[in-house]
């Protein structure tokens, strides 16, 4: 895991407000005043806020989906509450506080082992932008991503994942896209067949907790090293609040969501 | 009619916002709160720390604490729930790790501490004054923090058990003691009056006020440990009328206000309402250089009404005038 640009706070204004269909929507932002993201890490986030006034006060944490040398930026939300709701509803021209990047991300395939990107619901950036990066080194076919969503709406972007190369299995509970049911069934068959093949693997996951905690415990009877982009309630985004604790084993029984992670590996994570 | 101060604008260069809480000289009167800047590193990718007045540092206790399970915090109306558990790096390692980087900043270095019970407070207290000297300008005595057991609550609502700790810690240091005192009391003058007759240098008011907030669709609270602190613009109200009720009743106790200070107006608010200086909270979680704000929005506001200097308006506020006799006729 590495970070590379250290983090700042600037004023962006939203430039595209593109809707995918399923309530998903695409936020494009570019920096005002020389404000501008740099560098980001596949699973690095960003914290915004826009002009909330005094009744909604915390901004809220995204992963970047994608940023540009030249500052701009992009993040993949939907509705869920009042943040993202008026977040979803930002007009082109609005105006919102950017801190980023934050957190460490997760660590480049290094050629020799397969990238198995887990993604399901807004979990998708981190996993989006792992294969962004990896294609523009040329390393797109050490990636396959494993998308499940509830039915064809709940997967976006696909069209990227094939323009770059990157082999896609798609599952959807109701069946219209894809294997029929959740999306770890493929993905644990795949681990099984790596073993067989004596491939190796790792796995890289983003997505709803239901889901994170399914793939770790597959990741764990395995054996095969897994990183999970987790997400949990934050204030700040950069390790003063103290919010967004995430149980561990070792010597502490605490780290955070968005200092320590929130790539976590799995094993690392101290849940049921 | 109420006679309406001049409000002739005059330079906002020209504004003078030096301030004092008893002996300890401020350049200005905004410093960044306990519990919302950590041990300050965190902020210097986002701003120029030496422009703070100072700081307060997360609460240090004697020993190393580990925080509460979560959900540890969640939003509500105009402000948020927390219930952090007092994690902390302990004494030691606060002075040998964190203070060095502090005492570099040239600012007024406040270290917010507490015990478990009454024996470590007073320990916490003799570790802390190693510091005096290395970049400690204050300690700050949390008494008020909703978020720890074992008879803990006492120390800050029972006058008697406040005065005495208060004494007990000021006789074991000589750095000046300031103390943040809870608003969850039925008469927090009673409380400054004890601490104040203890040696303490001043009062912070105030800390978070207890509260709770469930999430229906789970039947379950918020926050893991039920109740939790509620922070934000949400307690502004309750903070402003404490720090008046105590700058009334004890005109000579230096009062650092705190609680829901978003913007220079509210910072200002405090500073008519009888505190000297203010702490910035929560909203330093909105944007990093939140602090900051306040001030420039302070000097800038305080130039718009013409007022030229903070020491003229603490405390400055005066009840409305009567109402006119009534007359009846009929009568």
């Amino acid at each position: 895991m590495t970070a590379l640009a250290l983090p700042s706070q600037f004023s962006a204004r939203v430039d595209v407000n593109r809707s995918l269909g399923g309530g998903y929507v695409v936020l494009e932002f570019s920096g005002v005043s020389g404000g501008a993201l740099g560098e980001v890490v596949a699973g690095q986030f960003v914290m915004l806020r826009g002009e909330w006034g005094r009744e909604l006060l915390n901004p809220r944490a995204f992963s970047v989906l994608w940023s540009e040398p030249d500052g701009r930026f992009a993040v993949l939300l939907k509705a869920y509450g009042q943040g993202t709701s008026r977040l979803v509803a930002s007009p082109v021209g609005a105006r919102v506080t950017v801190t980023g990047p934050l957190g460490r991300g997760f660590r480049p395939t290094d050629g020799a082992v397969t990238q198995l990107l887990v993604a399901g619901g807004v979990g998708l950036p981190p996993l989006h932008l792992q294969a962004r990066q990896a294609s523009a080194r040329g390393q797109a076919a050490r990636l396959e991503l494993f998308y499940g969503g509830r039915d064809r709406d709940d997967l976006v972007l696909l069209g990227d994942f094939e323009a770059w190369g990157v082999r896609s299995v798609l599952a959807t509970e109701d069946g219209s896209v894809g294997a029929r049911g959740f999306v770890t069934a493929p993905l644990e068959q795949r681990l099984v067949d790596a073993r067989a093949a004596g491939e190796a693997v790792e796995i890289l996951s983003c997505g709803p907790t239901p889901m994170l905690a399914a793939v770790r415990h597959i990741g764990l009877r395995h054996d095969v090293p897994t990183w999970l982009c987790l997400e949990e309630e934050m204030a700040c985004g950069f390790g003063v609040c103290l919010g967004c604790a995430v149980p561990v084993h070792g010597a502490r029984p605490y780290q955070y969501c968005c200092s320590d992670g929130p790539v976590f590996e799995a094993k690392q994570v101290r849940w049921p | 009619m109420t006679a309406i101060p001049r409000t002739t604008a005059i330079d906002p260069a020209s504004v003078d916002l030096r301030t004092r809480l008893g002996k300890l000289e401020l350049p200005h009167p905004i410093l960044a709160a306990s519990g919302c800047f950590a041990y300050g590193q965190q902020f210097a990718d986002f701003m120029d720390l030496r422009r703070l007045a100072g700081l307060s540092t997360k609460g240090i206790s004697p020993k190393p604490r580990f925080g509460n399970p979560l959900p540890r915090i969640c939003e509500t109306s105009s402000g948020m729930l927390n219930s952090i558990g007092l994690e902390n790096v302990g004494a030691e390692a606060f002075l040998a790790e964190k203070l060095p980087f502090l005492a570099e900043l040239g600012i007024s270095v406040w270290v917010n501490f507490f015990g478990e019970d009454f024996a470590s407070y007073v320990e916490c207290a003799r570790l802390l004054e190693a510091g005096r000297g290395h970049g400690i300008d204050v300690l700050e005595m949390n008494i008020s923090c909703p978020n720890i057991k074992k008879g803990g609550i006492e120390f800050g609502t029972v006058p008697e058990v406040a005065h005495r700790l208060t004494r007990a810690c000021v006789e074991v240091t000589d750095l000046p003691i300031v103390v943040k005192l809870t608003p969850n009391v039925a008469d927090v003058v009673a409380m400054a009056d004890a601490v104040a007759q203890a040696g303490a240098a001043g009062v912070s008011l105030i800390n978070t006020l207890t509260g709770m907030a469930i999430d229906v669709r789970t039947r379950r609270p918020r926050i893991a440990t039920m109740y939790g602190g509620l922070s934000g613009p949400a307690i502004k109200p309750v903070a402003l009328r404490m720090v008046h009720q105590v700058a009334t009743a004890l005109p000579q106790l230096p009062i650092c206000g705190m609680g829901g200070i978003l913007g220079g107006e509210d910072a200002l608010e405090f500073i008519m309402a009888g505190a000297c200086c203010v702490q910035v909270g929560t909203a330093n979680f909105a944007r990093p250089d939140a602090a900051l704000v306040v001030l420039d929005e302070l000097r800038a506001r305080m130039a718009d009404l013409g007022i030229g200097s903070v020491s003229e308006v603490v405390g400055c506020i005066r009840p409305l005038p009567p109402e006119a006799p009534r007359v009846d006729p009929a009568g």
